[in-house]
């Protein structure tokens, strides 16, 4: 442009250029600069451009980058409450009851707080859909987790080791051929539109019905420095910027987990059998007693989960 | 603010400055864009330093460094190694070149083992490059037969860039492992034809007979075929714990380590010295690769953030070229950018600006991503500035300048060029085996 | 007088790092161990480990970042030497020094970023993100330490350039290449 713009931000997301989801964020930086006429300039950094998707949540913390789209287990041991924020095993998947807990009930207050101890400002959260497993064997019933070695990193390998199964520590490049050769009999993925990008179902074509959270909630978060220096109607603005944005994950991811399970379906990808009654339970079960053993990993994490009790 | 291609004038001229004092590649590397990135930016451009060392460091991929390099100086080392070649030598000996046309078979076999450049080349380089010096081999052979074999470790399964290609373009890894089989074929068969046809031409490239085993025993030549064959063995069970699901292609790397000091039992060859000095030798090669990459990262991580990958974007853009054309170009801004960044990134950058340009064209997604791998490989070992380049001079003994790799390299260059043409004009070459197994 | 002061503080500089380098190479078969087991865990006894994974990312962190001086001592770090070689003694030494500065200002940035990031993760006690969850500070003031044992290194080197530049002689005998052998064979 022409005419140097007032603030000039860096914006870091998670998914690499041309993917569906790195579009998304995409426009919301462009609305950014179009609602505020130009006075806010956004550049969008996508994947493996200059952060590391581990790194950004740092980044937006020291400044390097101005705004942040993270995602929280991959920051577990730095920000122990975004794990309850994304959503603890056992979790709602109904969107209204997410909102009411977020807005109404002080999820939003207390990872305010959390954010702005380490120099960051909690904005608008959003929400994605929700977290499945992969196996290359079908399960018939929860008694098939046991003894499988599942890749499932952070709270989500606490999870199947309730289940009786092994989680494994497995770097993501690796997954395809570590399920291909058998090193592995399953892997979790951050949503179904990630198994499908990962060709994980070449390699493993069961999925199983039950999600291991309901939904995903993440988080847009600013720098403290950068957000102190807009004035009130830019504030105003950006915050304006990712409710559009929320509401645009919302509509537009659930189009493509149903075009992702499509995409997989046509390569071959099953479901494993419905789960009966009882495995329900013992699924439900198996997440419950996380959330008393998060609650303890900080202050944070504790306020939430009591929140989540109160329910 | 700066604009985005004088930036990058500058950097350049930087890296030729410090790269004509003799710096160090990995700090030069890391003080250019720290020193750079301040008066561009300011001292906030320092935060990226964390983070890049984080990544970097804590990168599980990039620990099949350690352990195939350790697997191969300890294969070295104790004389299991040289066995090997020793065996190979007994059997087909009498072949000029023959030495070296083994060597591209063990460099294949850790194609098949390693997913990453590094990993290829250091390996190889440990365990083959001695024996040919050691039998009067042609430097400049030796040197560009461990770099083009030692390549082979992206375009032969597993490999991780291919994976990454996968992923960022939403195509089939599958696919992808089957549609490499016929270039890698290509390039093997490339790399043994120029050997034989240049040893032919002169002879004094590739001596025969001046080996030890031209005046062994009966007895020290079983010996020697009963160390070659365990060694082989060895590479064979690496492979196995791989495909059989036992090990991840870079935990695999472990068990080889393992394996080798249980050979080196084995045969008696297992001295206290000879395995520290493996230790030490490996973590000097380990640290020396790593500040490269620690060096190397930093910069690229400083040139996207100012924005680098907008160039490329708007740089492909309303180009008016016929199709292949379009291909061909960006053949050429990726040897360009291998000029200073890193296969790795390579991919995760031009993958997802590319790849929807070409189908757009009407190409094959999958050809596509092969004729990039090919592309890579050349680009990271094209001079002045490749980490290949680095690579094999870190692993070269000590009087091997620069100069004699960059020599040394170039006629096997040509070769993969060659590859690479062949895979581009002749698309069906790629696409057959994969549209065969696993349907178009 | 000064010069022995000189060769004190280089051949001081230049055991130190000697013995940090050789120490530090302990850490490959440890390194080796550490996924063998692993391997073995997971696939013998289908009990995958916990620790495996991060012990080794941080084991491999150690052995390359600790490693870098011993390195540099040992001219082992790459460099093009195409113009290097083709100049006189006396201004190798000078381009010594020249990239010996830049290199040192990358540490020094290094020595600051990791200071900070340290204090950041003993104030909020940051942890791997896996189950083990095991604590990052160490991984700071280990590459604080990396960094001061270069910035000694270069400094140690830049003493035997200038005296070099001045005298024309040099202030230690020249290293034999490879001055240890296997020995104990
Ligand atoms: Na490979
Ligand atoms: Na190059």
């Amino acid at each position: 442009s022409a005419y140097a713009a007032e603030h000039n931000w860096r914006f870091a997301n998670l998914y690499t250029r041309g993917t569906a989801f790195g579009d998304v964020y995409g426009s919301m930086a462009e609305n950014i600069e179009t609602m505020s006429g130009g006075r806010i300039k956004v550049k969008m950094m996508y994947a493996g451009e200059g952060v590391d998707t581990r790194g950004i949540l740092g980044g937006v913390k020291s400044g390097l980058i101005t705004m942040g789209a993270h995602f929280q287990p991959m920051n577990a041991g730095e920000l122990p409450a975004g794990i309850v924020e994304v959503g603890l095993p056992g979790g709602t998947a109904d969107v209204g009851e997410l909102s009411v807990l977020f807005h109404e009930k002080g999820f939003n207050e207390v990872l305010t707080r959390a954010y702005a101890e380490q120099g960051m400002v909690y904005l608008n959260p959003y929400i994605q859909p929700p977290v499945y497993l992969l196996t290359k064997k079908p399960i018939n019933s929860v008694e098939d987790f046991k003894g499988l070695k599942l890749r499932a990193p952070g709270a989500y390998g606490k999870f199947v080791r309730n289940l009786g199964a092994s989680p494994v520590s497995m770097t993501w490049s690796e997954i395809y051929t570590g399920l291909a050769t058998g090193v592995i009999d399953g892997s979790i993925g951050s949503n179904l539109i990630d198994h499908r990008d990962g060709n994980h179902a070449e390699v493993a074509k069961y999925m199983y019905r039950l999600p291991l959270a309901g939904a995903q909630v993440l988080p847009v978060v600013v720098n403290k420095k950068a957000w102190d220096k807009l004035p009130d109607d830019l504030k105003a603005i950006v915050k304006a910027a990712t409710a559009v944005h929320a509401r645009d994950q919302m509509t537009k991811s659930r189009l493509w987990e149903s075009q992702a399970i499509a995409d997989m379906e046509a390569k071959g990808m099953k479901w494993s059998p419905e789960p009966s009654e009882a495995d329900k339970a013992a699924w439900a079960k198996a997440g419950e007693n996380l959330w008393g053993e998060y609650a303890k990993s900080d202050k944070f994490s504790a306020e939430l989960v009591e929140i989540l009790k109160k329910q | 603010m700066m604009g985005i291609e004088l930036l990058t004038g500058i950097l350049l001229l930087c890296i030729l400055v410090s790269f004509a004092l003799g710096a160090p590649v990995g700090f030069a590397l890391g003080g250019i864009a720290m020193a750079v990135g301040y008066f561009t930016w300011g001292d906030g451009i320092f935060q990226i330093v964390p983070n890049t060392f984080e990544s970097v460091l804590f990168s599980f991929i990039l620990l099949s460094i350690p352990l195939y390099i350790y697997m191969g100086q300890l294969l070295t080392r104790s004389g299991i190694g040289d066995a090997m070649f020793n065996a190979s030598q007994l059997v087909i000996g009498k072949l000029r070149g023959s030495l070296a046309i083994s060597v591209i078979g063990v460099c294949s076999m850790i194609g098949a083992m390693v997913g990453i450049i590094g990993a290829g080349i250091m390996t190889s380089g440990s365990i083959a490059l001695k024996p040919m010096l050691d039998r009067g081999y042609d430097k400049k052979l030796a040197l560009g037969v461990i770099m083009a074999g030692g390549g082979l470790g992206i375009l032969i399964p597993p490999s991780v860039p291919m994976i990454m290609f996968a992923a960022s373009t939403q195509n089939s890894v599958g696919k992808m492992f089957v549609a490499a089989l016929f270039p890698a074929l290509l390039a093997i068969i490339f790399l043994v034809s120029y050997i034989i046809i240049s040893c032919k031409l002169n002879p004094e490239r590739a001596p025969l007979g001046t080996g030890a085993e031209a005046k062994m025993t009966p007895k020290e030549k079983a010996r020697t075929l009963r160390d070659g064959f365990m060694s082989v063995f060895l590479i064979f069970a690496v492979l196995g714990s791989i495909i059989s699901g036992i090990a991840t292609p870079t935990e695999s790397g472990a068990i080889g380590v393992v394996g080798a000091v249980i050979l080196a039992f084995f045969f008696k060859r297992f001295r206290l010295g000879m395995f520290r000095m493996a230790g030490m030798e490996t973590a000097m090669l380990v640290s020396v690769a790593m500040w490269i990459i620690l060096g190397a990262t930093l910069f690229s991580n400083f040139h996207l953030m100012m924005g680098v990958q907008d160039m490329i974007a708007s740089f492909t853009q309303d180009l008016g070229l016929p199709p292949l054309g379009v291909v061909i170009l960006m053949q050429l801004v990726m040897l360009a950018l291998g000029f200073i960044i890193d296969e790795f990134i390579i991919v995760l950058m031009c993958a997802p600006l590319f790849t929807p340009i070409v189908v757009d064209l009407g190409f094959d997604p999958i050809w596509f991503g092969i004729l990039m791998i090919l592309n890579i490989e050349i680009a990271v070992q094209t001079p002045p500035y490749g980490f290949a380049l680095f690579y094999l001079k870190g692993i070269a003994p000590p009087g091997v300048t620069m100069l004699d790799i960059y020599k040394s390299v170039t006629p096997f260059i040509l070769l993969k060029l060659c590859v690479l043409i062949i895979c581009m004009l002749f698309p069906e070459l790629v696409m057959w085996l994969p549209n065969k197994v696993m349907g178009p | 007088m000064v010069k022995k002061l000189i060769i004190f503080y280089c051949t001081g500089i230049d055991r130190l790092i000697s013995f940090i380098g050789k120490s530090i190479s302990l850490l490959m078969p440890c390194l080796a161990l550490v996924i063998a087991y692993e391997v073995c865990s997971r696939y013998v006894f289908n009990q995958p480990t916990i620790w495996a994974y991060d012990t080794s990312l941080f084991f491999s962190a150690y052995l390359a970042a600790l490693g870098g001086a011993y390195a540099y001592q040992k001219n082992a770090h790459i460099n093009v030497d195409i113009l290097y070689l083709a100049v006189s003694n006396k201004t190798k030494r000078v381009f010594n020094i020249l990239t010996g500065v830049l290199a040192a200002f990358f540490m020094l940035i290094l020595i600051l970023m990791a200071r900070e990031k340290f204090a950041e993760a003993v104030k909020f006690d940051y942890r791997k993100m896996s189950n083990w969850a095991p604590p990052t500070h160490h991984f700071w003031m280990m590459l604080i330490v990396a960094a001061v044992l270069i910035i000694l290194q270069i400094s140690s080197n830049m003493m035997k350039d200038i005296f070099y530049i001045f005298t024309g002689q040099d202030l230690l005998p020249e290293p034999e290449i490879d001055t240890e052998q296997e020995d104990d064979q």
